[in-house]
């Protein structure tokens, strides 16, 4: 059986590497027969895509999303320096 | 001499699915702030389709906006397409040169590029060994000697840098000390430091934090989108 290591950088590799994501700033956790995502994206499509890439890259594990959706709020207050 | 406010904000990262959303974000920004900086990762996949999306969300603003480039926006090799699609929507780019604005009077002087990797003293790549090590360091030593001369040369009554690599490890800080050679490098800031300037922003670091400061005691801000959570940061010099 191939470590849960190389599983684990062979999809976040993927991420990067893949034209439909280029996403660089997910973590991948395998544990057992299950593949974690974490990590936060600015829409619903792009949290479903990179699942669908994370998939395909570990055939045979279950992916659990846990990717948030990040909400853009307005400037808030600013800084004097 | 008035208080000058500078919004900036980096990877957006915009594509078509996100067309409209920025911009909205965008609407009373001259009531915020003077200058809008755009710190890299603008786009996706570095497409001219994806360009396009980021011209429009920044055209015809109140306020002048001065952008850099990123990694993402370099990953189809168009970079000097892209730019220039920018400069057509009123954007200035800057490539490791300067810009000065008049801003009621007051001259704001912003010098950037890309920036790029190698690390942080005492623990980074060195000019040494492989064609393909000495590449990628002499490429962020050429930058930065770059940014030092055009900080030299500045005429302005304030001074900001504008990259997208980080110039210090403060702003990195929740990123994985493993990456931070990928992440900027110290060259950066030792070239501002010996010139100086106001502050420094920059963006890059997804996983980073907002505030920061170089050796030599400039403020450092991660602008970074998903850092700060917000649509841009002010910060009144
Ligand atoms: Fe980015
Ligand atoms: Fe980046």
């Amino acid at each position: 059986m191939e470590a849960p290591q190389y599983v684990a950088a062979r999809v976040q590799r993927a991420l990067a590497e893949d034209e439909r994501t280029h996403e660089l700033g997910i973590r991948v956790d395998v544990r057992g027969e299950q593949l974690f995502l974490r990590g936060q994206v600015t829409g619903d499509e792009r949290r479903a895509l990179i699942a669908d890439v994370a998939g395909e890259a570990a055939p045979g594990l279950t992916v659990r999303n846990e990717i948030t959706v990040m909400e853009v709020r307005g400037p808030g207050e600013e800084e004097k320096l | 001499m008035r208080e000058l406010r500078i919004a900036a904000v980096g990877d957006v990262h915009l594509d078509e699915s996100l067309r409209g959303r920025y911009r909205e974000r965008l609407d009373d920004i001259e009531e915020h702030a003077d200058v809008l900086l755009l710190a890299g990762d603008l786009t996706r996949h570095g497409t001219l389709e994806e360009a396009r999306v980021v011209a429009d969300e920044f055209r015809d603003l109140p306020i002048p906006v001065v952008a850099v480039l990123g990694n993402h926006d370099h990953h189809s090799d168009l970079p000097a397409e892209i730019a220039f699609m920018l400069s057509e929507a009123g954007i200035t780019v800057l490539h490791d040169d300067a810009t000065v604005l008049d801003i009621d009077g007051v001259r704001l002087g912003v010098v950037g590029g890309k920036g790029f990797g190698g690390g942080y003293a005492g623990k980074c790549a060195s000019d040494f060994g492989e064609p393909e090590i000495k590449a990628f360091v002499g490429h962020t030593k050429r930058i930065a000697e770059r940014w030092r001369v055009a900080l030299k040369e500045l005429q302005a009554d304030r001074r900001v840098v504008l990259s997208h690599y980080s110039p210090v490890k403060d702003t990195l800080h929740g990123e994985p000390l493993e990456i931070y050679p990928f992440l900027g490098s110290y060259l950066l800031a030792e070239a501002v430091d010996a010139e100086g300037a106001d502050l420094i922003v920059h963006g890059h670091a997804h996983a980073g934090t907002e505030k920061g400061v170089t050796p030599g005691g400039i403020r450092v801000r991660n602008v970074a989108l998903p850092v700060l959570g917000r649509a841009y940061g002010v910060y009144c010099l």
